[in-house]
């Protein structure tokens, strides 16, 4: 029955893309093309880092592959936490539950089918950046794709182990409150720990242990440098497997893999067992909406408050309404703040050695900062328009343009973005102590990143839009996800670019050469800023409205 | 009220509707049926501007969709066949926003909301999440969203589905005021019998054409089945001939 399942997946998705017109294929097709120029843009990153690492004489090797078993913990971790949010709507809301549950189907093969789905969504994105990285690996260490064969082969289960934390939580966490009042109460406190504990391991500042200097012999780092990241994780056991495959022995990485797929199965298996007791009584309560009364006054809105009576303003109010009675936004909005606070300790531990680098380590915060602002915008803007869902049949028929409904959600985004980017850049220019022209620039540069990444998020999500999936990490995880992604990373690119040239003259005027600083050039690069951020904003959100206008079911 | 003119909507190779003209007057129930598949929801679609047609012309409460579309949404209401409503919004709160989004004043939706909540008997509900609502109760709350602004032309697509038969009563009832005060209702059903008893003129449509239009007496002639009601003359001018024959597949 599974097999059967699975094929009318396969079909469904060889259907739509039979279905896809002209137009999409030309717009999937230019995106995606975008997208993979960012996967090339991060394939040459890594490159360029593995060949520099490459160099370090007698330790080149352990350094890499030090390196190689991080990224692969990093990716874990990234699953971990994505399958964890994917995982309840997936496996207890979806749209085709009501008509699997009535069909002659058993609860574990539903289960099995639904929760290959939440690992699918929960990570085909996150591996499919580690391609870039073992492609680079290859060049590097020269060698042939028998060692993508084998990375291919081995990264499956991987991702599948770390899906499965998620799925086991969520399966657990229904069971065992059924109610839904209960289960929120939890979920919001599951997520605060999960924040408390990053926050934790970050403030026990790991980095000690990788700076050398902070340890007395090299030996010691030496040591560091051999021992296993994590041995008990599967990033480790995928990373031996890859050792193995890039030193030719191939018994060895077929032990380790064989090790990875066992494991899968087992948890699986364990899984299924499981969901065979629990999930029907899960899904069941999932069922139930919790009643409480709530009361309305027929005065003016917040929102007509602070802005006027107008449609927008109810609009925003709609909005900020279901936004926030919406548990599973509260449990990110945690996870955001604690990602704020920790990228806040980790500049402010950057060492202090090396004064007359501090400006220059808070100009280029507007790249890093730039890259939480367009994750941010990647959860909250991207999917606004989507997720009006199947009630965008109440703002179509009603008489609004879309442009009105655009710019509400870009409104609606606007102000926390602003503050994110506020509180990155001045609380970062603060910590490093950077000089008053740089920290203007940092600011500066922030605040219209962010107003860009809004607009980008809200066009590219007009663009790309899906009424009809069943959560939001469908729409995050989607081809319009991807490149909203790499469209943001490139314009964070080319703002950086055109802004190191009045820095550039800045610093240099700062180390004693008063005739560097020339004032209508810094103009020209703030011109040439301004036209790609008019531009970026301008062409996306065009398209994006076009599209939309244009948008049939 | 409703003016269609050589309405087309294809959807690639395949055409929904091919070239249909209809006038529903000010005042008239006008009921659209036809087979699945026929294109009723696609005219309706177009009609509320869901869809943009490929071809033709639409003009509502004098207002043409094309150029004056704001206008054209403002004198309509729709319910659609699946009235998805957010379901993080309580009943009131969603009666709230139809009316801010129409324009309605502040004292009208604090006088009008209680009385239409009251009339679709959803009072106890009215504070309680629409997540927590049956497919009639969303059906009700969406009717009462119509209501609530006083549009000029009602479009409905299977208005009756999911109501219990007190409310069906009552939806009739007040279609049948709101006609009798100038209202226009262009109503999609499968229920015959709601049809022939509500509506003053009925088209019948198969494979995007209008093949019959015309009040149940004219469609009576024209099927040649006198004494017949409308189910009879619906399979008649459908194709019905054949029903007796599909049994046999059982």
């Amino acid at each position: 029955m599974l097999g059967l399942l699975l094929r009318r997946r396969s079909r469904c998705a060889f259907n739509s893309v039979r279905s896809l017109t002209s137009y999409e294929w030309t717009r999937n097709s230019v995106f995606g093309l975008a997208g993979l120029s960012l996967l090339f843009g991060l394939y040459y990153g890594f490159y360029r880092v593995l060949s520099f690492l490459s160099t370090v004489e007698l330790i080149g090797l352990l350094l890499i592959w030090k390196l190689t078993a991080m990224l692969l913990l990093m990716t874990l971790s990234m699953v971990v936490v994505s399958s964890l949010l994917t995982s309840m709507t997936t496996l207890f809301y979806s749209y085709d539950l009501k008509f699997l549950m009535k069909a002659p189907l058993s609860l574990r093969t539903i289960f099995l089918d639904k929760s290959l789905e939440s690992a699918f969504f929960a990570s085909w994105m996150i591996g499919l950046v580690l391609v870039p990285y073992v492609l680079a690996l290859m060049r590097v260490l020269h060698l042939g794709p028998a060692f993508f064969a084998a990375f291919a082969f081995s990264l499956p289960p991987f991702l599948l182990l770390a899906a499965s934390f998620g799925v086991g939580f969520t399966l657990l966490l229904l069971y065992l409150f059924p109610s839904s009042r209960t289960r929120d109460v939890v979920w919001v406190f599951s997520s605060l720990s999960m924040t408390v504990i990053y926050g934790l391991i970050r403030f026990a500042q790991p980095e000690k242990l990788i700076r050398p200097d902070m340890l007395k012999v090299v030996a010691e780092y030496l040591n560091y440098l051999q021992a296993p990241t994590a041995p008990y994780l599967p990033s480790w056991w995928l990373a031996l497997a890859l050792q193995a495959a890039a030193g030719g022995r191939w018994g060895a990485w077929a032990l380790q893999a064989a090790g990875l797929w066992g494991a899968a199965f087992a948890v699986y298996a364990g899984l299924v067992g499981l969901a065979g007791r629990t999930y029907f009584v899960g899904y069941s309560g999932a069922q139930e909406a919790a009643l409480r009364k709530r009361t309305h006054k027929f005065s003016l809105l917040p929102e007509q408050r602070l802005f006027g009576a107008g449609r927008l303003s109810a609009l925003l109010w709609k909005e900020r309404v279901a936004f926030f009675r919406d548990v599973k936004h509260w449990s990110q909005m945690l996870l955001i703040v604690g990602l704020v606070f920790v990228y806040l300790f980790s500049i402010s531990r950057l060492p202090h050695d090396a004064p007359e680098f501090w400006s220059l380590i808070a100009f280029l915060n507007v790249g890093t900062a730039g890259f939480v602002i367009a994750a941010l915008g990647l959860r909250f803007t991207f999917p606004a328009i989507s997720l009006e869902g199947r009630g965008w049949w109440i703002l179509k028929s009603s008489p609004l343009t879309i442009g009105q409904i655009m710019r509400q959600k870009f409104f609606f985004s606007l102000a926390p973005t602003l503050a994110v980017a506020l509180i990155l850049g001045w609380m970062t220019t603060r910590f490093i102590g950077a000089d008053r022209f740089t920290t203007q620039v940092s600011i500066a540069a922030l605040l219209g990143v962010a107003v860009v990444l809004c607009g980008m998020g809200v066009g590219l999500g007009a663009l790309f839009p899906r009424f009809t999936v069943e959560n939001v990490h469908q729409i995050e995880s989607s081809l319009g996800g991807f490149v909203y992604m790499a469209a943001s990373l490139f314009y964070i690119g080319g703002t950086l670019s055109i802004l190191a040239w009045p820095m550039r003259m800045h610093f240099l005027a700062m180390m004693g050469n008063p005739r560097a600083w020339d004032a209508p050039s810094a103009w020209v690069a703030g011109g040439l800023w301004a036209i790609l951020s008019v531009g970026a904003f301008g062409a996306t959100w065009t398209l994006g409205r076009r599209t939309l206008e244009n948008y049939e079911e | 009220m409703i003016e269609i003119e050589g309405l087309v909507k294809r959807f690639g190779t395949h055409t929904a509707v091919a070239g249909l003209d209809l006038k529903v007057e000010p005042g008239e129930i006008f009921g659209f049926l036809g087979p699945n598949g026929a294109g009723k929801t696609t005219t309706v679609k177009c009609v509320t501007g869901l869809l943009k047609p490929t071809a033709g012309r639409v003009r509502v409460a004098g207002f043409d969709l094309a150029t004056q579309t704001l206008e054209a949404k403002r004198s309509m209401g729709l319910v659609p066949d699946e009235p998805f409503v957010y379901p993080k919004l309580t009943g009131v709160e969603y009666l709230r926003f139809i009316g801010e989004l129409y324009g309605a004043p502040l004292e009208t939706m604090r006088a009008r909301i209680p009385d239409l909540l009251e009339m679709f008997e959803l009072r106890p509900w009215g504070g309680e999440l629409v997540e927590s609502y049956s497919h009639g109760m969303r059906q009700k709350l969406v009717l009462a969203g119509i209501l609530l602004h006083d549009p000029k032309v009602l479009i409905l697509d299977e208005p009756m589905v999911g109501l219990d038969p007190k409310s069906g009563r009552l939806v009739k009832d007040i279609f049948l005021k709101l006609s009798e005060r100038g209202t226009t209702i262009f109503m999609c059903t499968h229920v015959l019998e709601i049809a022939e008893k509500l509506c003053d003129r009925v088209g019948i449509m198969i494979e995007g054409r209008m093949i019959a239009c015309g009040t149940v007496a004219e469609l009576e002639a024209q099927a040649k089945t006198k004494g017949s009601d409308l189910e009879g003359i619906f399979l008649s001018l459908t194709g019905g001939a054949e029903y007796s024959t599909l049994l046999r597949y059982l």
